[in-house]
């Protein structure tokens, strides 16, 4: 990482005397002041709370600065601006993270954007079954953390669509307590509408044991204790997950921020073996990208319709692709597979979506 | 002054003269329009009148909005019409009175009087009959944007541009209208001075109301960063743009702003937008907190940034809604270029406010505040920058002046193209 310019620092110290603390996480002064003017809006909330009306406002004002310089402390320690703050805006939605759950990042936001358009769409042109009154259309978040897709998905579709089932599958039982902690949340705040309370659910299960035994996902879906076998089919219309997909050697090498390192989770960031019951062929297939060969596994048993699934950059992207169309296509009982890669921000080393649609 | 030793008495006498003549000046320049109605004018109220009452027999058999909301456009010029009609009518039959020889003497007084009060009426009907017949600004039932930037003059300005913020806040608050700040940048390492805002006013037609407001305000006094006594001035640029709501108008085809025949409409191809992010690793492998988006109309250059939220998907959506906003203001500008140069064909040079133009000056050394279009002085500097009575009296003369002149405008545009055809 490049040195900062000792201009920049002065210029910084010029602005506000703690404002180069800042500058340690966000690299250009434009990024610091944002930073800098939601930490101090948040520390004035703060103080504002914890005090009673009689205090005079120069103890206010000194209460919230002292608040403020330990935000910047933090914050110049790595620690993410989200988890100082407590939340994180996705969508219209207000995101509450956590220590120990990956915080939502815009790309996932956009994608999501981008996956509820395309529900929309491909609702209108019949992919789906079309009895929607009865049968719900029925959604599968793998991997969901802080539950922010799940949530997104249902605020967006809910006006469009009359009948959902959206479900979020997460190993970590604090990603599912801050997931459902989100639901409530954003229920209260009115940003999601009444139907979520029954529409939206969140379970938690392990994503890389359920290519090897489908029971397990039915289990889940249905809350059924494991060993018993279900009448139910796993059967879903959309699957879409933002698994982790970070190689260990990217892991290592500094091409993840210290921030992400010292702060998230590596359970979101990293694949790891360790957490599978089984290896599905994995000769061929890198490490960073074991979550998407399972989820192949589940795709082709639940026949979904459409599946999204972000990916770190195109070359993981395309991989993916080839991995998807050399899966599904063996299969009789699915006649066509559209595979394709869609860019958030057009460039190579951004994440980006793959999208497959069976038929 | 009793204690010098000596005084001019010439001086003397002069300051008695000072005493003696202060009496309040009230400075009002308006544009008087006479009472009789061009014939052009004329004709156009009369085939108004007509499609109203044709519209009328319609709307009986059945009900139409779009025909419902014509006929309440059209109704008020009916209506007037009817008025001048009647005045006219009485007018002339008075007239009749008066010249007939045969009339019965004790008639003649009254009708005297009758005629003059129906002629003195007759100005203000064929006023109303005017006023109906300008045709509505289009933004008119609108919510609006106020955006303030300060102009020439430094941190003053931006010191300035704060305080004609609050003023907006201030008056809308005072009117009741709900108005949230969706932008607000301040200068480098103050808290006080702004270099660009963006108020949003969220009541139907407050673009009406606030129409008024486009234009440069002029600030003169010695400002806090002054410090050899020194009166400084300097220019704040506010611009009032419609704010559309957010799925558009529906129904009404014209300010539907998703409908590509709408004149209002912005193709998304023409649009670059950009998120300031640079390259290197995204998504899981770094947690960034930038969140800018800047958005650029490639045809006409307009450039909008926005960083306020830390959402990127509530800095674009804002983003558009400015975008959208000054497009529709800068299109609609070119409309009434257009009438202006049509207008200049006939009459020769004739001024325009444009948003360039000084509307008005803050003067705190003498506490007053003048408006020069209206030409209203009011003396009570306060009162206009906590958006008090002052500010509303200002506003409405200058509203009073703009009906004015949009007559004149109307009147000098019918007579042209009735003289084309």
């Amino acid at each position: 990482m490049p040195r900062i310019p000792t201009r920049l620092i002065l210029q910084a110290y010029k602005h506000d005397t703690i404002l180069p603390l800042l500058l340690r996480e966000c690299r250009t002064l434009e990024s610091a002041k944002n930073e800098m003017r939601w930490l101090h809006e948040h520390a004035l909330r703060i103080s504002d709370s914890i005090t009673t009306k009689r205090v005079p406002t120069k103890a206010l004002v000194r209460c919230s600065r002292a608040l403020l310089r330990t935000m910047c402390m933090a914050r110049s320690r790595g620690m993410p601006l989200q988890y100082i703050l407590g939340d994180q805006p996705f969508g219209d939605l207000d995101i509450k993270c956590k220590r120990g759950v990956l915080i939502p990042r815009h790309e996932t936001e956009t994608i999501t954007y981008h996956a509820a358009n395309l529900i929309v769409h491909e609702m209108a042109n019949g992919l789906f079954r079309n009895d929607n009154e009865r049968t719900p259309l029925r959604i599968l978040d793998l991997c969901t953390g802080t539950g922010c897709i799940p949530l997104l998905l249902h605020a967006l579709l809910a006006p469009h669509i009359k009948n959902l089932s959206i479900t979020g599958i997460d190993i970590s039982s604090a990603a599912i307590r801050l997931a459902e902690e989100n639901h409530w949340r954003n229920m209260h705040l009115g940003l999601l509408s009444e139907r979520a309370l029954k529409e939206v659910s969140f379970r938690q299960g392990n994503v890389l044991d359920y290519a090897r035994d489908v029971s397990l996902l039915t289990n889940t879906l249905h809350h059924m204790p494991a060993g018993r076998t279900s009448d139910f089919e796993p059967g879903c219309d959309v699957i879409i997950s933002n698994p982790p997909y970070i190689s260990p050697g990217d892991y290592r090498s500094g091409t993840t921020s210290r921030s992400v390192r010292m702060f998230e989770p590596k359970l979101a960031l990293v694949p790891s073996e360790s957490y599978s019951g089984l290896m599905l062929h994995v000769d061929d297939v890198p490490i960073e990208d074991l979550f998407y060969n399972h989820i192949a596994a589940i795709v082709a048993i639940s026949r979904a319709r459409l599946t999204v699934l972000e990916c770190g950059n195109r070359l993981q992207a395309m991989r993916v692709v080839s991995l998807y169309k050399k899966v599904l296509q063996g299969r009789g009982e699915i006649s066509r597979v559209v595979v394709d890669v869609w860019s958030v921000t057009g460039i190579d080393t951004h994440p980006c979506a793959v999208l497959i649609h069976l038929s | 002054m009793f204690s010098a030793p000596w005084v001019c008495s010439r001086c003397l006498a002069r300051s008695a003269r000072l005493v003696r003549n202060q009496r309040p000046i009230v400075q009002r320049r308006g544009l008087q329009t006479d009472s009789d109605l061009s014939p052009a004018l004329l004709t156009r109220a009369r085939s108004m009148a007509a499609e109203h009452a044709a519209l009328s027999d319609q709307l009986a058999t059945s009900f139409d909005p779009k025909i419902a909301k014509r006929m309440g456009v059209l109704g008020q010029v009916a209506k007037a019409l009817a008025e001048w009609n009647d005045a006219n009518k009485s007018i002339s039959e008075l007239k009749s009175i008066l010249d007939d020889p045969e009339a019965e003497a004790d008639l003649r007084p009254l009708a005297v009087e009758e005629l003059e009060s129906t002629q003195a009426s007759l100005t203000s009907i064929s006023s109303n009959l005017k006023r109906a017949l300008v045709p509505r600004h289009p933004f008119a039932d609108l919510p609006c944007m106020i955006e303030i930037r300060p102009g020439a003059g430094g941190d003053e300005a931006g010191l300035f541009a704060f305080e004609l913020l609050r003023m907006y806040i201030a008056f809308s608050a005072r009117r009741g209208y709900k108005s949230s700040v969706i932008k607000r940048e301040l200068g480098a390492g103050t808290d006080d001075r702004l270099s660009e805002a963006v108020l949003e006013i969220e009541v139907d037609g407050a673009y009406d109301v606030l129409r008024t407001e486009s234009g440069v305000h002029r600030v003169q006094r010695v400002p806090a960063t002054e410090s050899k006594g020194r009166t400084h001035t300097s220019a704040v640029s506010v611009m009032v743009l419609p704010s559309f709501p957010e799925n558009g108008v529906s129904g009404d085809g014209a300010l539907n702003f998703d409908d590509p025949n709408s004149d209002y409409y912005i193709d998304p191809q023409d649009v670059r937008s950009e998120k300031m992010r640079a390259s290197g690793a995204g998504g899981q492998h770094v947690n960034k907190t930038e969140s800018a988006i800047r958005l650029t109309h490639i045809p006409t250059g307009i450039v909008v940034s926005m960083q306020d939220s830390r959402s990127q998907h509530a800095n674009r959506k804002k983003a558009w809604q400015i975008l959208r906003a000054k497009l529709a203001e800068a299109r609609q500008e070119a409309r009434e270029q257009e009438v202006v140069e049509l207008r200049r064909g006939v009459l020769g040079g004739v001024a325009r406010m444009g948003r360039g133009d000084k509307i008005r000056t803050y003067n705190y050394g003498q506490s007053r505040c003048t408006d020069h279009r209206s030409g209203i002085t009011v003396h009570n500097l306060d009162d206009v920058l906590e958006g008090g009575d002052s500010l509303e009296s200002v506003m409405d003369s200058v509203r009073s002046w703009l009906t004015d002149r949009e007559i004149l405008e109307m009147v000098s545009v019918s007579e042209a193209t009735e003289k084309s055809q």
